[in-house]
């Protein structure tokens, strides 16, 4: 079923990325070791970040709570990476189910931060075998075009870093967990940071695309996702698909990753100082800051509306007058805007009262907030004989081309 | 007792109109879905994504109308009963907004994905979902506005988060249609007397004529974009 709503590649689709490939191009111009732009934003909660690579989308959030240890490890703390496939990512996304995908993204995510001992687990410990801090990763994919893997890891590790625990003392059997205005917050010690990078391979290991994109991906013979750290230790390394791979491509690809490596966690670093800079100036932070709320519209409203509505729909396509400025204010002589009531409004061609009377009445009771403009506009311009309208001049041509016939 | 709290309150809501609520709120901020925003009422902000109509799930699929799949999703952790409820309430909200009959045997998906929460969750998830379908151009019988409101231990009442969560006492959240501004969803938390309800009630009725103008102005300009670009 849920095949259906999958993005299906087409065979068309499928021969020109090849054929781009095979003259050295990429669908969206990058070349095959480039990678897409990282961009990192912060919540107003600790631990709360947003990570676009190119267009793919994340949202990760830690949250910590106290827990009894698992007994095999009475010392440590527990560290739980979730990533969830949201449905606004991509229609055939369904949280009940876990599919292939989810449990291969969890796996690898796990290996690359978690069993690579990123995250110092034994600081996380407050009483031995008794109460240890369990923190929970919990990675939302809000947009997937290719490459969730990158995304999530750096959403997951930024995230990580954010954090702050709140600060618990022991007294004797007693143990106070303090407010944030008592006592400052500690951050997660984090002894190295890992990140994993994805390389697409095409055509039995002939070219190699870094950060692939949907497409990409989809088209792709199997994919390699290496995790490595700044000091370019390997961390984990997952070979998927059905290519036939030389060594010395693998020794390839894995060197390649360790420079990006770098890069990346540079910009992590980069992304935390800044953010820890503002936070530290009491500067507003939230995602509510990136949404510009400039109330007044760019233009007035009523040309917006006239040049949405006026316009026939032939010319949408086929004239390029369209956009010109010179259109949208013929048409605003022509035409009035009235006021009806309380954030309504009412679009009147010229000669068009009498009509408009029928409807009219209702909008005064409503706080009808939708404009309502009569459908009946392109006819009614057609006939009026007054208009500017481009599609009456047509139509002139046509009666005077009529009249060179007979004559 | 009673005489002397209304009293206050009244004072008070001449406070509430002269206040502009502060609403933002960015269009087509996903490129998958067919209509995506995110919203923000004050420091609350969730992001809200439709697809539809797309192919529907044999066991869910109605025949005589779009079945809709709602998803509300926290930021952290599983969706807990409250999450559960939280999606009930705007999967019915949007059930009756959308002229689901005209894409039968299809479902619609419509996500909310929560963002940071400063009290106005509710409201502010139903109102991001309103805006989704505008911005992905589904049909509507009527467009919708939530708003949250908060009545604090002193009997005041509140349009807007208020700065120490402690104060809050109870939380009214309503819905209001376009056509009629009648009231479609009531949702309430908290102790308080019918006065305060009755006077809630019409306090957000206020609100919502700002919620109204304000999904009206960003539409133009998403119009405006859409034309020049």
């Amino acid at each position: 079923m849920s095949k259906l709503r999958e993005a299906i590649i087409s065979n068309c689709e499928k021969n020109f990325l090849l054929k781009c490939l095979k003259e050295n191009t990429r669908l969206d111009g990058r070349s095959f070791d480039e990678f897409r732009n990282i961009k990192i934003e912060f919540g107003k909660d600790y631990g709360c970040c947003c990570v676009y690579l190119g267009e793919t989308k994340v949202l990760a959030q830690v949250t910590g709570e106290i827990q009894i240890p698992k007994s095999s490890r009475p010392s440590e703390g527990i560290l739980n990476i979730n990533v969830e496939l949201n449905p606004i990512a991509a229609p055939n996304f369904d949280p009940s189910s876990k599919n292939d995908l989810f449990t291969q993204l969890n796996r690898t995510l796990e290996k690359c931060i978690k069993d690579s001992k990123a995250i110092d687990l034994e600081s996380l410990c407050i009483k031995m075998s008794e109460k240890v801090w369990a923190l929970r990763v919990d990675v939302n994919v809000l947009n997937h075009m290719g490459n969730i893997l990158d995304c999530a890891s750096i959403a997951a590790l930024t995230a990580l870093c954010h954090y702050r625990r709140p600060d618990v003392t022991c007294d004797g059997e007693v143990s106070i967990i303090h407010r944030f205005d008592q006592r400052d917050p500690i951050p997660i010690v984090v002894h190295h940071y890992p990140v994993c990078i994805t390389y697409s391979i095409f055509e039995r290991g002939q070219f190699i695309l870094a950060d692939p994109t949907l497409l990409e991906e989809g088209v792709a013979d199997s994919f390699l996702n290496v995790s490595m750290n700044a000091y370019k230790e390997l961390c984990g390394l997952h070979l998927g698909g059905k290519a036939e791979l030389d060594i010395d491509v693998m020794i390839k690809i894995t060197q390649k990753v360790g420079k990006r490596a770098v890069i990346v966690v540079e910009q992590i670093k980069r992304a935390l100082e800044l953010e820890n800079s503002r936070r530290s100036k009491k500067e507003s932070i939230g995602f509510h800051n990136l949404v510009s709320n400039s109330n007044e519209i760019d233009d007035n409203f009523e040309r917006c509306f006239d040049s949405w509505r006026i316009t026939p729909y032939k010319k949408k396509h086929s004239s390029n007058n369209y956009d010109s400025p010179q259109l949208g204010i013929q048409e605003n002589k022509s035409d009035k805007m009235e006021q009806r009531g309380m954030g309504s409004a009412v679009l009147i061609p010229q000669g068009f009262e009498e009509v408009n009377k029928d409807w009219g009445g209702n909008s005064e009771d409503d706080d009808a907030d939708v404009v309502e403009i009569p459908r009946e506009i392109p006819s009614v311009s057609l006939v009026d004989s007054d208009s500017e309208e481009e599609t009456t001049i047509v139509l002139n041509a046509k009666e005077q081309t009529k009249k060179k016939w007979k004559k | 007792m009673i005489e002397s709290s209304i009293t206050t309150n009244r004072m008070d809501t001449s406070n509430i109109f002269e206040k502009e609520l502060d609403l933002r709120c960015q269009f087509n901020i996903l490129t998958r879905p067919n209509g995506s925003v995110i919203y923000c009422e004050g420091e609350t902000t969730v992001i809200a994504g439709i697809y539809g109509p797309v192919n529907c799930k044999m066991s869910k699929m109605l025949s005589d109308k779009a079945y809709i799949e709602m998803n509300y999703r926290p930021k952290a952790g599983v969706p807990s009963v409250q999450d559960r409820f939280y999606e009930d309430i705007i999967k019915n909200t949007c059930e009756t907004a959308l002229a689901g009959a005209l894409y039968p045997r299809a479902s619609v998906i419509i996500t909310v994905q929560e963002m940071h929460d400063d009290g106005q969750l509710i409201s502010c998830a139903i109102n991001a979902a309103c805006l989704a379908c505008l911005d992905s151009g589904i049909d509507m019988r009527f467009i919708f506005a939530s708003i949250s409101c908060f009545l604090t231990k002193d009997g005041n009442l509140h349009l807007e988060t208020p700065n120490s969560k402690n104060d809050i006492q109870a939380v009214f959240v309503f819905v209001f249609d376009s056509v009629k501004g009648d009231v479609i969803v009531s949702h309430t938390e908290g102790v308080y007397s019918i006065d305060n309800y009755k006077q809630g009630l019409k306090i957000s009725r206020e609100g919502s004529k700002q919620v109204f103008k304000f999904m009206e102005q960003e539409m133009a300009r998403r119009m405006k974009q859409e034309n020049t670009s």
